[in-house]
């Protein structure tokens, strides 16, 4: 109860933030409510069905998008892959956040060697190139399930999210209070439970968003070249399709735009939320600084 | 363990304060050279560490280049029966795909390392990896370098702008703009830029880096057609580009504007312009230039994507067409380079900080 009446009085305090955590939220129900929406644009029988309907229909009343080479409607199929990309994003999310989080409070919280050797496995690890490599573990997987894609993708990002949180631990691991717990003879893990991580939590959930776009758009790179596993039809597959089956040059626009549009909405909430909690834990950025 | 260490050595490494002899006294004499070394140190760690991962872990990708390539042959007909073995054995030795994994990674280490040679190319069958490799580079440093220091210049001058005019009705759109676009991907906006140039007005070129009817030369015809040709990815590069600098240029600059000697500043009767340029922004450049500089680091990676949309001959589309035919060596050698010049840039400039900036102190 203290915790959701400390974050609403943090949302109060940001308009952006609360910009930010509206536009998530429209985006994660519109995900949760597609197999409702899909069903309510069929009426009755399955629009992603192939030659459900005529191909190629120009965006109208009947179908507000149009439909695509195959004869699916559109706004039906972008619904259900706006679903299938937030899926993969909370799976790939989820699991670079919780090893992203170990690393960085063994590394940031030990110190020490410990620190050392993993600082610097993450930092290598950073400057791999990412994309090459999605693109060679995309050769392994030709068909897999959802899951695994997210698997597959965590992989690679909780490097950054090991990165960013460390760098929070090193400067909340000197505040008095921390000192104060361990001359109490607190252990470790309950200082880190009880101390460090109710102060890092909006740290950690940027770390999860961050992570959770980059899967998304990963994949979505993946798919774009048409190198995707097969089988998952996210808002990637949907802009590649509109490249290689000529929706540029039909003037098909809705099938490439509006995945664009929803995803770079994605793109600026997860901002907004990101400055808007800067500004919150970091007041100097408000306005005209004192001290 | 020899009981005949000499018990000298026990008391020098218990003293701090030790006469001025040895590596370790000359080391605490100097923090910044003991820094310096220790930041190489890091440096070949990291390089080193890299280079391994990335090999092992593209070799391990299934499939065979072998095969593949005399696919190829075969299709071209330039091969056109059962392949001996014999001859996939002389292929796999000149591609290095002999004895074991670990021998091949010795041979190749050593190749790399002593000679500067990645070994032959696949895609481009007998030409080394390093020549179809510095064939691309010139187009992606071209289009991403330039793309680069536009977005940096034009992000830097308008963010300080913004941040300095900020809650003015232009500044705030300004700010805006960029929190919601600075990390758009650069693909969308080429996709919707190219939709609209290329395929509804038909003005500018959707593919490729210049006109094929042109011959390549130092021609006024043949860099106008080169620029031509890169204005629609260099432009969804600049523009998302400049976003991000304003973004980063404000958030330094907002939290400077209280400080006194800007006071000050405005007390002795400076023009707000000269504040602006003398006092705020010499606080805010250094930071702002290593970045940029690390982003330099990152351009060797080649934007994959802007690349392969406008069948761009740089390095992304370079790495996708030899992952699409398993050609290792050139995989390698792509993916080398990014590595190299990220680390490279990221050294140098924490070399070149401390005598930058005397508030950096990386040292205890």
């Amino acid at each position: 109860m203290r915790l959701l009446t400390a974050v609403l009085r943090t949302i109060r305090n940001s308009r952006r933030l609360a910009i930010g955590l509206i536009l998530l939220g429209l985006m994660v129900l519109l995900a949760l409510l597609s197999p409702l929406i899909v069903k309510l644009i069929g009426g009755g029988k399955d629009p992603i069905e192939l030659a459900a309907y005529e191909k190629w229909l120009v965006p109208g009343p009947g179908h507000l998008l149009g439909t695509d080479q195959f004869g699916r409607d559109v706004l039906a199929m972008v619904v259900k892959a706006l679903s299938v990309s937030l899926q993969i994003g909370a799976i790939a999310g989820l699991i670079s956040t919780v090893v992203g989080v170990i690393v960085a409070f063994v590394a940031g919280y030990k110190g020490g060697w410990i620190d050392g050797v993993l600082s610097t496995f993450t930092g290598i690890l950073l400057v791999i190139p990412t994309f090459p490599l999605l693109i060679a573990l995309s050769a392994y997987a030709k068909n897999v399930s959802l899951f695994q894609v997210g698997v597959m993708i965590s992989i690679f990002s909780w490097p950054f999210a090991a990165k960013t949180i460390r760098s929070q631990v090193l400067s909340l691991r000197t505040r008095p209070y921390v000192d104060l717990a361990r001359v109490s003879k607190a252990r470790d893990l309950e200082i880190i439970v009880t101390e460090l991580l109710p102060n890092l939590l909006p740290f950690i959930g940027v770390g999860f968003a961050s992570s959770a776009l980059g899967a998304i758009f990963g994949l979505v790179g993946l798919e774009v070249i048409g190198l995707g596993p097969g089988g998952v039809i996210d808002l990637g597959q949907i802009i590649f399709n509109a490249i290689s089956t000529g929706a540029l040059t039909l003037g098909a626009w809705p099938m490439f735009v509006v995945p664009i549009v929803l995803l770079t909405l994605l793109f600026a909430a997860l901002n907004m939320v990101n400055i808007g909690l800067e500004e919150v834990y970091n007041p100097r950025l408000r306005g005209v600084a004192g001290e | 363990m020899t009981a005949e260490a000499p018990p000298v050595v026990a008391v020098d490494k218990s003293q701090d304060s030790a006469p001025a002899s040895g590596v370790r006294a000359w080391l605490s004499r100097h923090p910044l050279a003991a820094y310096a070394i220790r930041r190489i140190g890091l440096y070949l760690v990291e390089l080193w560490g890299a280079l391994t991962i990335a090999f092992f872990f593209f070799r391990l990708m299934p499939g065979d280049p072998i095969n593949t390539l005399i696919q190829t042959l075969q299709q071209n007909y330039i091969y056109n029966q059962q392949a001996s073995a014999e001859l996939i054995a002389r292929y796999q030795q000149e591609f290095g795909l002999t004895g074991n994994l670990f021998s091949q990674y010795l041979k190749y280490m050593e190749k790399l390392v002593l000679h500067g040679d990645m070994g032959p190319s696949l895609i481009n069958y007998p030409t080394p990896a390093q020549t179809v490799i510095l064939r691309s580079l010139p187009w992606t440093i071209g289009l991403l370098g330039l793309s680069a220091v536009l977005a940096w210049i034009l992000g830097v001058v308008i963010g300080a702008i913004a941040g300095w005019r900020r809650g003015k009705l232009g500044s705030r759109i300004a700010t805006n703009l960029s929190i919601a676009l600075s990390h758009v991907p650069y693909f969308f906006v080429a996709l919707i830029l190219v939709y609209i140039f290329a395929y509804s007005m038909g003005v500018l070129p959707a593919r490729s880096a210049y006109d094929s009817r042109i011959d390549p030369g130092i021609s006024l015809d043949f860099i106008g057609s080169v620029l031509k040709y890169g204005l629609l990815p260099g432009l969804s590069i600049v523009l998302i580009g400049t976003f991000s600098w304003i973004l980063s240029t404000r958030m330094l600059m907002v939290p400077i504007l209280g400080e006194d000697y800007l006071v000050y500043a405005e007390a002795k009767g400076l023009k707000g312009w000269r504040i602006l340029t003398r006092y705020a922004l010499r606080n805010c450049y250094l930071p702002q230039i290593t970045a940029f500089g690390i982003s330099l680091g990152f351009i060797f990676n080649g934007n994959v994507l802007v690349e392969q949309l406008f069948n761009y001959p740089g390095l992304g589309t370079t790495l996708v067409t030899a992952i699409q035919q398993l050609d290792f060596n050139t995989i390698l050698g792509v993916t080398n380079i990014a590595i190299f010049s990220v680390l490279t840039a990221v050294l140098l400039l924490d070399l070149l900080l401390p005598l930058l900036d005397p508030r950096v102190k990386y040292w205890k």
